[in-house]
């Protein structure tokens, strides 16, 4: 089943960057620095037997040369993104241990010397379009049936960490290394608007740098953080509302009920409330987390898990505190 | 004999509550004899049945014997006696029947009722669960109107705005009326003067005019008295 041996060493320098949920919300997919997926089967490490083998993946198999930066799920597949290649797999046959790529494809580069990563993919459920961003400075949309690149997104100036989707309105909101917010119009694929956060002095953090590593949208509300401060803003007015005190660089934000939850340096997820308050702060076991996945599809698994630079990711079943960890 | 009945009941019993049904290393009669030979021991039943048979066959013998009338009488005492204790066990068995069907009764009674106080509890935390997400999205709410409301209250108010800008205005309609009035009066005095300056340049050249026809007359009669 492991593709690999890891060495104690090896396990140490593991980081895990990317997760997912299957589409029945059973099996969490993980991807880790060293181009692993590894499948883990929730009902298995949440059924009231679970032993220490429960705990450790259904599946390990090298996915990509690089580093799996970003991983999505579709109803029937698990996109996988590495060095500047995108590749599917799907989940029936995973979960059959059968490792085998649906297809693989590559967005169009305009140089063919290097072949940048792949940060952040995005699925546009209106016209069934995959949005990837990465680090051509572009965006890229492809069109999941015929798997042909139909437009490119030129304006940021950096690399694209992050990327997000407004149902309502069909926006594309995209952040990156260049500190601007950018929001496009998914159906004319024209900018919108910019908003260059590190401008604002309520939410700067000159000493970290104006990078923008995470986004999350709820209605008219939007979450950015990174460099400057995460802050909630308000798209209509174009104003950032609250700005939360958390000391680290916030890696992956996402609204939750009445809450929003963060996490990134520092061995903690955060539960913060729209008003600008830190609520609470949950120990984890990695010293640093790069990402949160909540499995909201399945009722009965209805989990929350954050893997950072560790090769354990943490399981939070009451979201208050760390159940168990799933490891590499 | 009834009791055959039960044993063997009580073995299959015995049998299910060990996990064994028809296993050949335990044997089923083995455990009747175990169980059979326990309940002899232990039961009150066998004293009664022994009661009973004593009884049956001391009657025997006082019928079927010759006795002399004080032993016959003094036998007839003692079967008495043990009958009257069989009859005491009979009553206090049947009491305990009777209690034992009472409380069989108010277990029942008391199942059902923590039965429906379990599913009211269940819908009682069915409504709970949705009273709670009722408040959350609540607090929600709250927190985005105070939040944006914190954004509104920093901008200025906006019938300050509106007043200062009619103030403004005002003072605007003044100054270009000062300013026109101004002009005007500018306009006024510049062709005064101009309508001044030209008369003067008139009269001056009508004067150099004048001069220069005296002159030329001068000369012209100088010239005619010259001829």
């Amino acid at each position: 089943m492991n593709s690999r041996k890891m060495g104690p060493v090896e396990l140490l320098h593991m980081s895990v960057f990317s997760q997912s949920f299957s589409p029945c919300g059973r099996f969490l997919a993980a991807g880790n620095n060293y181009g692993e997926i590894a499948v883990f089967s929730l009902s298995a490490a949440l059924s009231p037997d679970a032993s220490e083998g429960s705990q450790k993946p259904i599946l390990n198999f090298t996915a990509h040369d690089g580093p799996v930066f970003s991983l999505l799920s579709t109803d029937t597949h698990l996109l996988s993104a590495g060095n500047g290649e995108i590749s599917a797999w799907s989940w029936a046959e995973l979960i059959k241990k059968n490792t085998k790529a649906a297809w693989t494809r590559k967005p169009n580069y305009e140089t063919s010397l290097e072949i940048p990563e792949i940060n952040a993919m995005i699925i546009n459920p209106k016209d069934n379009s995959l949005t990837v961003g990465g680090g051509d400075n572009n965006i890229h949309i492809m069109d999941m049936e015929t798997g042909i690149f139909k437009s490119v997104l030129k304006g940021h100036t950096d690399y694209i960490h992050c990327l997000c989707f407004k149902e309502r309105e069909g926006e594309i909101l995209s952040g990156g290394e260049d500190g601007a917010v950018r929001i496009w119009d998914s159906r004319t694929n024209r900018p919108v608007h910019c908003i260059e956060v590190f401008k604002y002095e309520e939410c700067a953090r000159p000493q970290f740098g104006k990078w923008i590593s995470c986004l999350a949208t709820d209605s008219d509300w939007m979450l950015c953080g990174g460099g400057p401060s995460l802050s909630l803003w308000h798209l209509r007015s174009m104003s950032p509302t609250s700005v939360f005190p958390l000391p680290g660089c916030q890696r992956e934000a996402v609204f939750y009920q009445d809450l929003i939850m963060s996490v990134g340096e520092g061995p903690n997820v955060s539960h913060c409330l729209h008003g600008g308050t830190v609520k609470a702060q949950i120990p984890c076991s990695p010293s640093s987390l790069n990402t949160l996945a909540l499995n909201l599809k399945n009722t009965e698994h209805r989990v929350m898990t954050v893997g950072g630079s560790s090769h354990q990711i943490d399981v939070f079943t009451n979201f208050s505190y760390r159940a168990f960890s799933l490891s590499f | 004999m009834p009791f055959c009945e039960s044993f063997e009941q009580l073995g299959r019993f015995h049998n299910s509550l060990l996990g064994v049904s028809d296993a050949p290393f335990v044997p089923k009669g083995f455990l009747n004899e175990v169980i059979r030979k326990r309940l002899l021991i232990d039961g009150d039943g066998a004293g009664d049945d022994r009661r009973i048979n004593v009884l049956m066959k001391s009657f025997s013998k006082w019928c079927h014997s010759n006795f002399s009338p004080e032993e016959g009488f003094s036998q007839y005492q003692r079967m008495l006696t043990s009958l009257a204790q069989c009859e005491f066990s009979m009553g206090k068995t049947l009491l305990v029947y009777n209690m034992n069907l009472k409380e069989m009764e108010n277990y029942e009674a008391i199942y059902a009722d923590i039965e429906t106080s379990i599913t009211s509890a269940h819908e009682k935390i069915a409504e709970c669960k949705k009273e709670i997400q009722r408040a959350k999205r609540i607090r929600k709410n709250r927190q985005e109107y105070d939040a944006l409301a914190r954004v509104i209250k920093q901008h200025p108010d906006r019938h300050e705005t509106l007043k200062q800008l009619e103030a403004l205005d005002k003072e605007l309609q003044q100054l270009s009326h000062i300013k026109e009035n101004v002009e005007d009066k500018l306009e006024l005095r510049k062709k005064q003067f101009h309508v001044l300056l030209t008369t003067i340049q008139e009269l001056q050249q009508t004067l150099e005019n004048d001069e220069k026809m005296d002159s030329d007359d001068t000369q012209e009669s100088l010239m005619d008295n010259g001829d």
